[in-house]
Parts: C-alpha cells; sequence; structure tokens
C-alpha cells in the first residue's frame, strides 16, 4: 500500500517534471522573435533594432538554450516563478490575483453542477427508459455536444442584450459571474449526470444484487450499501475528468465574459511570449491536475486495492 | 537431439529450476512428470526461449532451439486459437509464418491421421468439442513438421475416453512422423505408457530419470516411490504394463 | 438510432459535397450588402463584409470536418503505434512511454491545444499540429491495455512459435482486437477534434480568413450581436448538431459491442 502509494508519488513527479520541461523546449523553439512580440507587448509600437537588442539582453534570449533553462530552473526550484517579462513584476502575486477571479467561479460551477445532476440522475435512475430518463439523457448528450463558448454567446444574447437582466462582460461583482458559472455549470451538470446515472445502473447490474432481492434485503439498504460505493468509482474518475473540462471551459468562458482569471492570463501571456507566465500556468495547471488524479488513484486504492495492480 | 545442460532458472527472486539437465533422442519421448509447482511450465517456457535460463544452456543439435522453431501443444485446447479466426487460418499459421509450402496433401493425411473431418477447419474454436479442439492444436502443432513437440498437460482438459483416444493418436503419429517429444504430465499412467524416458521433478530438481519399465519395478529415490505407490492404488499403471 | 446514422451521413456528405452546393462565393465580398437579414437570395444572410453566410457554412463544413477528422485519424496511428510498442516492447519502453503519455495527459488538452497553437502563430498547420499532438494519448492507453491483455493469450504464445514476426503479430492478432474499442475512442475524439478547432478559430488561433470556418464565422459574429444574432446562430448549431451525431453514433456503436461481448461471454461459458 505504502509502497504503491510512493511509485504514485514518484510518477506524479516524472509527469510535472516533464510537463514544465517540455513546455520550455516548445517556449524556445517556437517560430517567430519572441523579441519582437515582448517589444510589442511592452511599448504597443514598432520599435527600433537597437530596442530588440535591449529587450533580448534584458530577457535573456541571447544566451543561448542552457544558460536560459539553468536560469529558469534554478529559481522555480527554490519557488521563485520569475518576472514578467513585458511588465517586470513578480508573476507569482498577478497569478494569484488571476487565481482569485478563477477558483470560486470554477467552484461555483462544479458544485451547482453537482447539485442538478446528482438528485437529476437518481431519479432518471429510478425507473430507466422514462420520459424524465429520456430526457436526463438528452439534456447529457447535447450538454456534451454544445461548445461553451457558444452556450456563453446565447446566454449573453438572452440576459444581457434581450433581457438586460445581468452584466455580461467584466468582473466587478458576483452578478458579474452568474452567466459565465451557468455556462460551465450546464456543461458540468450534463457529464455529470452522464456518469453518475450509468454509474448507477452498471452498479445495479452487478452480479450479486439479485441474490440480495431474493433474500429480500430492503432496497434503500441494497441502494445505500451495495449501489452507492459502486458507482463511487466511476464518479471519483469523472471528477478528475470533470477538472479537465473545467479548465477548458474556464479558459474560453474567461475570454468570452471577460474576466481576468488564469484563461485570459494564460492567452494574453501567450500573444505577449511572456515566457515566465506561460511556464507558471503550465506548471500550475500541470501540478493541480497531477495531484487530484494522485488523490483519485490513492482512493481507489483504498477503495478497491485491486485497481493498482493491474495499471501498474 | 534436444540438450538441456544444466540449467537453471529463477522466477522473481527465488529458483524455479535448479541444475536441471536432459537430453530426447531424435525420435524418442521424455515424460517429465511432477505434481503442481514442481517448476513443469518454467521447464516447458525456458525450453521454447520464453524465459532466460539464469546460467546453463540448451540447444537443438548443437544450435539454440529456436531456430529449429519446436512446437507446443498446450493444455488448455481452444486457447491456441485465435476466436475471431476459422480454425483453419489458425492451423495453418506456422507454415505461412515460415513462408515455406505446404506439401500437398499433408493437410488431409494429418486430417486423417487425427480423425478429424476436413470440414471442421472451416469452423471457429468455440464451434467443435474440447476433444477435436485439441486435436487440432496437435495438428497445428505437426503442421509444418517441427522436429521437437513439447507437450504441456495435453490430455488433462479431456475427459477420460477421449484421454485414451488422443494419447493413441499422438504415439501413432509420432511413429509417423519422427518428432522428438516432450511431454509434461502429472498422469503417471500416461507417461509410462507412452515414453522412452521418465523424469521426475520435485521443487525444481530432477529426482530421478530412467526407463518406465526400470521405474515401475523399482524407483530409485523415497519421492519417485511415493508416486509411483500413489498411480498403482489408482490403478493407473495398470494401461503402462 | 438510424436517424443518428442518416444524420452523420448527411454531414459526411456536406463535408464532401457542400462547397458544390454552396450558392455564392465564400469569400465575395459585397459591402453594400453586409448584415442582411434571412431573405430568398441571402437564405441564411450575409455577414459583416456581405458575404453568404450559407456559403461559407457549407465550405466551412469541408475545413471543420475535414480537419477533424485528420486530426483525429493521425491521432489514432500515433496513439495506436504507441500503445502497441508500449504493451510488446519491454519493460523500459513501456515504463517511457506511458510516463510521455502521462505528461501529456497532464494539461487538458485544450488549453494544451491553446498553447501550442499560440506558440506556433496561427494557421491551419500549427492548428493541426497542436490538436494532433494533443490527442493520441487515449489511444495509447487503450491499446497498451489490450495488447497486454493480448500477450498472454494461448494464440499470442503460438504465434510467436510459430515464428510470426512481432509486426505481423500485432496485424493479425493485436489489432484486429483493438478495432472496436480503438473505434468507440475514436469517435469521440472525432467530436473533441470539431470542438477543438472551433474554439481555437474563436480564440483567433485556427484556420485563417478569408477562409470560412465554423469557429471563426463565431468570432466574426460576435461583434455584430446585437444588431444580427442570428448570424451567431448558424455557425453554433452546424457545431453542435454534427458533434452530437458523431457522438450519438459513438454512443450506439458502444452499445452495440457491449451487448456483441455479452453474447460472446455467454456462448464461451457455455
Amino acid at each position: 500500500m505504502i509502497r504503491s502509494i510512493l511509485s504514485l508519488l514518484l510518477r506524479a513527479l516524472v509527469v510535472v517534471s516533464g510537463a514544465s520541461i517540455v513546455t520550455f523546449i516548445l517556449l524556445w523553439n517556437a517560430p517567430g522573435d519572441p523579441a519582437l512580440a515582448i517589444a510589442m507587448a511592452r511599448y504597443h509600437q514598432v520599435v527600433s533594432a537597437d530596442v530588440l537588442d535591449q529587450v533580448r539582453n534584458e530577457v535573456g534570449l541571447d544566451a543561448g538554450f542552457w544558460s536560459a533553462f539553468k536560469a529558469w530552473i534554478g529559481p522555480l526550484l527554490a519557488g521563485d516563478f520569475g518576472k514578467s517579462t513585458v511588465t517586470d513584476r513578480e508573476v507569482w502575486p498577478e497569478l494569484v490575483t488571476a487565481m482569485s477571479y478563477t477558483f470560486p467561479l470554477a467552484m461555483l460551477a462544479l458544485v451547482c453542477g453537482m447539485c442538478v445532476a446528482l438528485p437529476l440522475a437518481i431519479l432518471a435512475t429510478k425507473h430507466p427508459g422514462s420520459v424524465l430518463d429520456r430526457a436526463a439523457i438528452g439534456m447529457a448528450s447535447l450538454g456534451a455536444a454544445i461548445p461553451p463558448y457558444w452556450l456563453g454567446l446565447l446566454l449573453i444574447l438572452l440576459f444581457a442584450v434581450y433581457l438586460d437582466w445581468l452584466p455580461a462582460m467584466g468582473a466587478l461583482s458576483t452578478t458579474h459571474m452568474v452567466l459565465p458559472a451557468l455556462t460551465l455549470g450546464l456543461g458540468v451538470t450534463a457529464s455529470l449526470t452522464r456518469i453518475i446515472r450509468s454509474g448507477i445502473l452498471d452498479a445495479r447490474e452487478q452480479a450479486f444484487l439479485p441474490a440480495f432481492r431474493r433474500r429480500c434485503v430492503l432496497s434503500r439498504n441494497i441502494g445505500r450499501d451495495h449501489i452507492a460505493p459502486h458507482a463511487t468509482i466511476p464518479v471519483i474518475t469523472v471528477f478528475g475528468l470533470e477538472l479537465a473540462f473545467l479548465l477548458e471551459g474556464l479558459v474560453m468562458v474567461e475570454v468570452i465574459f471577460g474576466r481576468p482569471g488564469l484563461g485570459s492570463f494564460l492567452v494574453n501571456a501567450i500573444e505577449a511570449r511572456d515566457f515566465p507566465k506561460v511556464q507558471a500556468v503550465v506548471l500550475l495547471t500541470a501540478l493541480v491536475f497531477v495531484v487530484i488524479n494522485l488523490i483519485i488513484d490513492v482512493i481507489y486504492q483504498v477503495i478497491d486495492p485491486r485497481i493498482g495492480e493491474h495499471d501498474a | 537431439m534436444l540438450n538441456v545442460d544444466n540449467i537453471s532458472v529463477r522466477r522473481g527472486k527465488s529458483p524455479a529450476l535448479q541444475d536441471i539437465s536432459l537430453t530426447i533422442e531424435k525420435g524418442k519421448t521424455l515424460a517429465v512428470v511432477g505434481e503442481s509447482g514442481a517448476g513443469k511450465s518454467t521447464l516447458i517456457a525456458s525450453i521454447l526461449g520464453m524465459l532466460k535460463p539464469w546460467c546453463g544452456t540448451i540447444t537443438w543439435s548443437g544450435s539454440p532451439v529456436r531456430t529449429c522453431r519446436p512446437a507446443l501443444v498446450m493444455q488448455e485446447p481452444r486457447a491456441a486459437f485465435n476466436p475471431a479466426w476459422l480454425l483453419k487460418q489458425s492451423v495453418l499459421e506456422p507454415v505461412i509464418a515460415r513462408q515455406s509450402n505446404l506439401p500437398p496433401k499433408r493437410l488431409k493425411r494429418l486430417c486423417a491421421g487425427l480423425e478429424l473431418t476436413p470440414d471442421l477447419l472451416n469452423r471457429k474454436p468455440t464451434e467443435i468439442s474440447i476433444g477435436q479442439a485439441q486435436r487440432m492444436g496437435i495438428l497445428r502443432a505437426l503442421i509444418a513438421a517441427p522436429p521437437l513437440i513439447l507437450f504441456d498437460e495435453p490430455l488433462s482438459a479431456l475427459d477420460a475416453v477421449t484421454q485414451k483416444h488422443t494419447a493413441r493418436l499422438i504415439a501413432h503419429l509420432q511413429a509417423e512422423e519422427g518428432f522428438a517429444a516432450l511431454i509434461v504430465t502429472h498422469d503417471l499412467g500416461y507417461a509410462c505408457a507412452h515414453s522412452e524416458e521418465i523424469a521426475v521433478l520435485k521443487s525444481g530438481r530432477i529426482e530421478e530419470v530412467s526407463t518406465p519399465q526400470d521405474f515401475i519395478a523399482s524407483p530409485k529415490t523415497k519421492y519417485g516411490r511415493k508416486l509411483r505407490d500413489a498411480a498403482v492404488s489408482l490403478g493407473a499403471l495398470e494401461r503402462a504394463a | 438510432m438510424r436517424s443518428v446514422i442518416a444524420l452523420s451521413c448527411v454531414f459526411f456528405l456536406l463535408a464532401v459535397f457542400g462547397p458544390m452546393l454552396a450558392p455564392h462565393d465564400p469569400t465575395a465580398i459585397n459591402i453594400p450588402n453586409r448584415l442582411n437579414a434571412p431573405s430568398a437570395e441571402w437564405l441564411l444572410g450575409t455577414d459583416a463584409l456581405g458575404r453568404d453566410i450559407l456559403s461559407r457554412l457549407l465550405y466551412g463544413a469541408r475545413r471543420s470536418l475535414g480537419l477533424a477528422f485528420l486530426v483525429s485519424v493521425i491521432g489514432l496511428c500515433i496513439g495506436t503505434l504507441a500503445g502497441l510498442v508500449a504493451a510488446q516492447g519491454g519493460t523500459a519502453a513501456d515504463w517511457m512511454i506511458m510516463r510521455i503519455t502521462d505528461t501529456f495527459l497532464a494539461f487538458p488538452e485544450l488549453v494544451a491545444t491553446v498553447v501550442i497553437a499560440g506558440l506556433l502563430g496561427a494557421g491551419t498547420e500549427s492548428l493541426t499540429f497542436a490538436l494532433s499532438v494533443t490527442s493520441w494519448m487515449r489511444y495509447t492507453r487503450v491499446a497498451r491495455g489490450i495488447g497486454l491483455a493480448q500477450k498472454s493469450r494461448g494464440y499470442v504464445v503460438q504465434a510467436k512459435l510459430a515464428g510470426l514476426s512481432p509486426l505481423a503479430i500485432a496485424r493479425w492478432h493485436y489489432l484486429p482486437a483493438l478495432v472496436p474499442s480503438l473505434t468507440v475512442v475514436w469517435t469521440g475524439m472525432f467530436a473533441r477534434a470539431i470542438l477543438g478547432i472551433s474554439a481555437l478559430g474563436f480564440l483567433g488561433l485556427g484556420v485563417q480568413p478569408p477562409m470560412p470556418e465554423w469557429g471563426t464565422m463565431l468570432l466574426d459574429a460576435r461583434i455584430h450581436m446585437r444588431s444580427t444574432p442570428l448570424q451567431m446562430i448558424w455557425p453554433g448549431l452546424a457545431v453542435v448538431t454534427s458533434v452530437l451525431a458523431i457522438n450519438l453514433c459513438g454512443d450506439a456503436l458502444r452499445d452495440a459491442l457491449a451487448k456483441q461481448n455479452g453474447h460472446n461471454l455467454r456462448s464461451a461459458q457455455r
């Protein structure tokens, strides 16, 4: 048990360092002149060759790959994300600010999604094939097919343009969070409903359940003691997938609604070739993702020790 | 001639076979008997080159065994066939893999020898009986005329009547084809009836090697005697006599 | 079920023959006719540069669906190959490939795609590269899993003994066993690729103007949301219906396979 958890940890470490090294190589070898992009982002005008050289020198672009790699990895190992090449401010505080916009939105969407999806899935599976069940399936399929940016635009069109109930752009007040959360939440609800529903149905088909029924075990107790644990595993898995979905959705939703969160942070940083910022977001994303998946793996091992064996 | 020279095989950290030496002459049969866990499957895997011996060598007439392309008849008859394929495709696989030509009528002759009707070849593995499947497995092993065939508990999945029948067919075909055979089995009666030599394997070591007659008359070791007495009490050796 | 397959066929035909059905040149700029409402001449109206939206949608179908198809097939090939090598090669190859796979899986696919496409610069090539490079991992996992299960099967051992080369074993024994599961994964990835392409187009990182693509059309339409909201509806609707059709096809396929496997299981137990 301890050993398998340790090996999971080692694996996570390899993955995170691999991810950041791949990103560094990609950043360094991307086509186009990064100095030009950085200068444009700094001065918002076409600059002379001298200024470009100066930018190159400041950022360390002329120093070659290895010294740049060392200059990046050294402070990083000490927990220092470096300074923005555009604004020359520390990356970490800006990242924290961006997260303070992203995190509540993600949580709100996740909680809303869960609150709708769980009762919906349980009600739907009460009578498989009923109208409610079919509606749940239909909603889940539709939710998986609607791109969040289009859904966002539709919601803006309805609530901000026609009805004028809610503000569309920016992040000034909590009311600004309603539409983005709704956009993300609908997607989350759709995929959660789908997974929880099939999780419950699969667990019901387990071979041992007819035996319980024959022995007249209360159907409520069967649900609580036997179906729920079986349905938990796919639900935990989907939490990991849900996170990916959320992060993907966040990038798009923040761009549409003009929220200064992580997604906008990333897109702007890429445009300006602000390497430390891009690196920071990539590293953070990989870290969050790997840690959550690590926790899921460990939970698996606790619930069902067999799972770790054939995935070694 | 198969020559297993002083091999030791480890599985994980514990030794599975220790200091095994065996020889089989061309056209002859060696039966390896022993209880489950004695290392019989490990022996087969090492002869086929699927496990590397930790020390010692295994050769066929001086060159690595792989070069003579030995065939294997498996314990579980249907497992040897891809369930999605027609039996014909699986049976001819060794011929196709070697890009050699099948002598005309060989398939028909072998089918007749194994009492398989040719139309069975156009079925899938699940559509024939276990006994037929095992004879199909033997057919597949024989088809490319290998000089050495290993039998891994060839009869244990079959019922008693089919066992006797299949054992006779194997012996018959061996006389015709002249392959060397290594039969791994826990059935002492079968081993004594159809082999020139018997090797007793226990906990990864060879206890004794002798002819079936000598073994039945007087086993050299205590474990050998125990094995023989158990078989006698079951009446299994009457067939061999 | 039949309607879903029919719908998918319609999209396939649209991607192939769509441009022939287009009533207008999708890139012909016609400023006096800009932002027209749907009419007999412009069935779905015109965009901000006076281009016919229906024609742009039809041309865009080829780009959106065709690119998605290309990307998902590239991913399928890379992923299956990597998975088979991991399953058949030694422990070291397996470890290496699986850690690389994990590394690529450590990002949400779209985030990685945005980073890569953004750094490579906007354009069809970098879009194709970015999406392909982030879409092979699922195939690898599936192919490796099934490959490992096959490895110890009797018939694979027999094939090895018969002298079949590893390549031939992969081709004749592993691949056929992989096809059903990989097809199910592929439909999912195809749908994701459509979403990914339009998302990148919407971020301005995808197919470049003046070539029409559904995501880019949405980006263009967004500015004129107040005056001509319909302009924004069409491309989104095209994305949703095509993704929905493919996903439902995948679901049906998976159910059919599950049923068949169940049947095989029963007949084997009998």
